[in-house]
């Protein structure tokens, strides 16, 4: 039976069905793939750019970035801090019909249920990545996430992957060959 | 390989099968599909991804271990010890890493409730109408007819009642638990009293001896405080700096303590006295000297005889204690448990003027009384407990508050307990948990689970150093709960007058805060500050405050030796054939069966879990023709209880031991279990339920005094256990017997 089967595949027409069959596996694996890549949607379209512009600076928010390994997303407590004191937020007529963005906040305040935010600087769990470490040694926020001033919804203005930090730490370090070591070893990032 | 494709050709596709894995998914984060959900209201120290610690106090027993409890997020994720306190120094036991599973236990009391006895389901109420109810209480009672029944922990709670009975009037707290019960606390400080002239819990410094005898005494599993005398077992043990050092058991069941002796002494219970006695003549005699008149009347081949000890191994015993530079004895448990415990006691603890070691390394001391303690203060013994529970039934008390203890559960059920209950015309129940006695309250008003807790616990002994154990929330409140101590603040200044005077606090916090401010003015502390804002910051950190100095008190051994001392057996009550020796699961103990960490975890000994056996001796087994898991009947003149048998070859042939911690009729789903039409049911048995009511001259419990009968029924019942029994008993060989 089975070498029935397999003398009927080894024919063009099996050949043929067998590479349907590769491909339809193939394309659903790629498809699985992507599919896992895709972020869900932002719970507001946060305007990064409206708050840089008033004078917020990305620790005020993002405090955990000089702290510890991750920068963290702020509490709807914080954002609630001075969007009670403005009128816009506080007047649902204004909000309905101008500023839309903001009906989330309020609902998410007043139902006292936390804002689902989608993280979007991601790396890999193998990857042991620490903000402190980058800020205490003087790089900037904008380095790796690029001009906030300009965005509304925070996006990654390149991949992050090891070429982007190796890039950089190669750098960093120039001619210092001890740093060069310190900042190239495997288990600099991966332990 | 076919022809068509070679293994090259196959490790080729895979190849670049696994390539395009790697290609498509660019060595990325596993899923980008990722939501946070940040706090709503952050506290300002919490960083996203960090965990933050909090010191703070184990309250699943009395000894007041440190905790440092790791949180993230506002969880509590784990618990360890905390390095800083001199009690534990950074070690908890099994018990202490379970107390997660009391936090997020499903069945906590989530409702401040009234109920109508013995129904499970009851009326929630709101905390203002809770606070109202116990103001009444208290305002429209005379004072006599108020009474708090509290757990054994001498805590800030405590304190709290103490100071509002002193000043209103009504009856004094009465601790009591379980644990206090089968360590027969009241014996040895009495022992100490008869012997030293002075009444206190004594401290043995195992960690410093080098020969250790311990009678009954199972310091390894719940006894006083398990942690710091595990540490000084250690100690004992060490051989790299010292020599390592012997011990040696005296009990008539191998406890998983005595599995650790070197040597264990399977003695015929009841003979503790003598036997102690006779190895004291014994080692006086190899010592030399005039004959001590302590041990002058005793016989040793008498001793030998009646205990089953033979004299050869009395002399080497008596040897080995005498020849050693730090010898030491400790009496403790089961021993004391008989009637003639107090005598037990104290023929032990002479035993310790031979090798002098009073105040001495490796000795034993007076345990050092907490900062802000004058004098030691011992809980309940049985026979306390058992004129308590008089009282309840001749309708002395009009309302009994309970906090911290299930005396339903607890106390031996001859004492009756839940039938005085009946006479109470307001029971008020503090549980976090929906215990028996909570069943059986009008009330359930439930406290915060202790680590959401405020408070602070005076460490009775097993440190060196005076301890006070400092308590904080590590997370906030899951549920609609309210610190007992809130309860009552508020209700006494609703009570107004005497009441409101007593208790004058906004609050607990501020409660303990006047608690701990006198601590600032003394002098070695582990830290001070000059205000109190400071200092309880400091407090809340290091988890407490203690001296730096040993805070030990020598015992008096002038006239230890210059006594006679009874020899006396134990007498035993009933008329059955075996001795009974209940003793406390070293996992569960007294309130661990709701947790299902516990639970799981499996006996030491027999590694038996979530369940309740007896232990037979084999051939005392085979004589009555019973298996391995063959249902028994055990009589007592108190009771009956119906168990499955575990063959147990570490216990003598005319003793039964049965675990105490199982049993429960209530305390949640982990605690019962369910029968096949869904009704709550009891998870094995409560040994108490086969005590009568007799006690040794120091008020303890002859709980270990008890002669009962076995019966086969003919039933089964698989008990669960971790060891293989392959090959055990010829089982599974085809030639079981």
């Amino acid at each position: 039976m089975i070498k029935r089967l397999f003398d009927w595949l080894k024919q063009p027409l099996g050949l043929i069905a067998v590479g349907i069959a590769f491909l339809a596996l193939f394309s659903l694996a790629a498809y699985g793939i992507f599919q896992s890549q895709q972020s869900p949607a932002q719970p507001i379209q946060f305007p990064h750019a409206t708050h840089a512009a008033r004078g917020l600076q990305c620790l005020y928010c993002h405090p955990g970035a000089a702290r510890g390994p991750s920068a963290g997303i702020p509490a709807q407590a914080k954002c609630w801090a001075c969007h009670q004191q403005i009128q816009k937020t506080l007047d649902s007529q204004l909000a309905d019909t101008q500023f839309p963005l903001l009906k989330p906040l309020v609902a998410a305040v007043t139902s006292n249920t936390p804002l689902e935010w989608v993280p979007v600087a991601m790396v890999p769990d193998f990857v042991q990545f620490n903000h402190r470490a980058h800020v205490a040694a003087g790089q900037n926020c904008e380095n790796c996430h690029g001009d906030m001033t300009k965005v509304t919804v925070a996006e990654n203005p390149q991949v992050f992957n090891m070429g982007f930090c190796l890039n950089c730490h190669k750098k960093v370090a120039g001619e210092n060959h001890e740093l060069l070591v310190k900042l190239t070893d495997c288990g600099t990032c991966h332990y | 390989m076919s022809d068509k494709l070679s293994r090259r050709d196959f490790l080729k596709l895979a190849g670049v099968g696994a390539a395009s894995t790697a290609v498509l998914t660019g060595c990325g984060p596993a899923s980008r599909s990722v939501k946070r959900e940040p706090y709503m209201q952050m506290p300002e120290y919490t960083y996203n991804g960090l965990s933050t610690y909090y010191a703070t106090t184990c309250r699943e027993c009395a000894a007041g271990c440190g905790l440092v409890v790791r949180t993230s997020q506002g969880r509590a994720i784990k618990t360890e010890g905390n390095a800083n306190n001199p009690l534990n120094l950074g070690k908890t036991c099994a018990r202490g890493q379970a107390t997660l599973h009391g936090l997020y236990n499903p069945d906590r009391v989530t409702d401040p409730i009234k109920r109508t006895r013995g129904n499970a389901s009851g009326d929630i109420v709101t905390w203002e109408n809770a606070t109202q109810i116990v103001a009444d209480a208290l305002k429209n009672n005379k004072p006599e007819e108020i009474a708090f029944l509290m757990g054994m922990a001498p805590d800030h709670l405590f304190d709290l009642v103490a100071d509002l009975a002193n000043s209103t009037g009504i009856n004094a707290p009465v601790r009591f638990g379980a644990l206090n019960m089968f360590e027969s606390r009241a014996t040895l400080s009495k022992a100490a009293e008869n012997l030293f002239g002075e009444a206190g819990l004594p401290f043995f410094d195992v960690g410093g001896a080098q020969v250790v005898f311990s009678f009954g005494a199972n310091f390894l599993e719940t006894w006083l405080s398990p942690v710091s005398y595990t540490r000084g077992f250690a100690g004992l043990r060490e051989g790299q700096t010292k020599k390592r050092g012997t011990f040696v058991q005296f009990e008539s069941r191998m406890s998983s303590t005595a599995g650790k002796a070197d040597e264990w002494m399977p003695l015929r219970p009841g003979t503790e006295a003598l036997v102690a006695l006779a190895i004291g003549r014994l080692a006086s005699e190899l010592r030399g000297g005039s004959m001590p008149r302590a041990f002058a009347d005793v016989d040793p081949l008498e001793a030998a005889s009646k205990s089953g000890i033979k004299l050869e191994t009395l002399e080497h015993l008596a040897e080995m204690f005498a020849n050693s530079t730090g010898a030491l004895a400790i009496p403790g448990g089961t021993a004391l448990g008989q009637s003639n415990g107090l005598a037990v006691a104290e023929a032990v603890l002479a035993l310790n003027a031979i090798a002098d070691n009073f105040g001495k390394p490796g000795g034993v001391f007076f345990s050092a009384l907490a900062p802000n303690q004058t004098e030691y203060q011992r809980s309940a013994s049985v026979k306390e407990m058992q004129e308590f529970v008089q009282q309840m039934a001749d309708g002395k008390f009009k309302v009994l508050f309970v906090h911290g203890l299930n005396p339903i559960f607890e106390l031996p059920a001859s004492l009756d307990f839940k039938n005085a209950l009946k006479n109470v015309e307001q029971v008020i129940s503090f549980a976090t948990f929906p215990d028996e006695t909570a069943l059986e309250s009008d009330y359930v008003f439930p406290d915060h689970h202790g680590l959401e807790s405020w408070g602070y616990q005076r460490v009775a002994t097993g440190s060196a150093q005076p301890v006070l154990s400092g308590a904080q929330p590590v997370v906030s409140p899951f549920y609609n709960t309210r610190a007992t101590a809130d309860v009552l603040i508020a209700a006494a200044q609703l009570a107004s007058g005497k009441f409101a005077e007593a208790l004058p606090f906004q609050d607990e916090v501020e409660f303990l805060q006047s608690k701990i401010s006198p601590l600032m003015s003394e002098a070695d502390g582990f830290f001070s500050a000059a205000d109190i804002d400071t200092f309880a910051a400091y407090f809340q950190q290091y988890g407490g405050w203690w001296k730096l100095s040993d805070g030990r008190a020598v015992p008096n051994s002038a006239d230890v030796l210059n006594r006679s001392l009874s020899s006396a057996e134990a007498e035993f009550a009933g008329e059955g054939e075996f001795f009974f020796v209940p003793f406390v699961s070293p996992t569960l103990a007294e309130a661990g069966a709701n947790k299902p960490w516990l639970q799981e975890l499996p006996d030491p000994t027999t590694t038996v879990m979530w369940n309740t056996w007896v232990e037979i001796n084999p051939v005392t087994a085979e004589e009555l023709g019973l298996k391995d898991d063959d249902v028994v009947t055990i009589t007592s003149e108190a009771g009956v209880l119906e168990v499955p048998v575990y063959r147990y070859p570490a216990i003598r042939p005319d003793t039964i031991a049965i675990p105490f911690g199982q049993g429960h009729t209530a305390y949640g789903r982990y605690a019962t279990a369910l029968d096949e039409n869904g009704k709550i049911i009891k998870r094995g048995v409560n040994p108490t339920d086969l005590l009568g009511q007799h006690f040794n001259e120091a008020g303890d419990l002859a709980f270990a005094g008890m002669k009962v009968n076995i019966k086969k029924t003919g039933k089964k019942q698989l008990l669960s256990r971790l060891e293989s029994i392959m090959g055990v008993y010829g089982v599974g060989l085809g030639e079981e017997k």
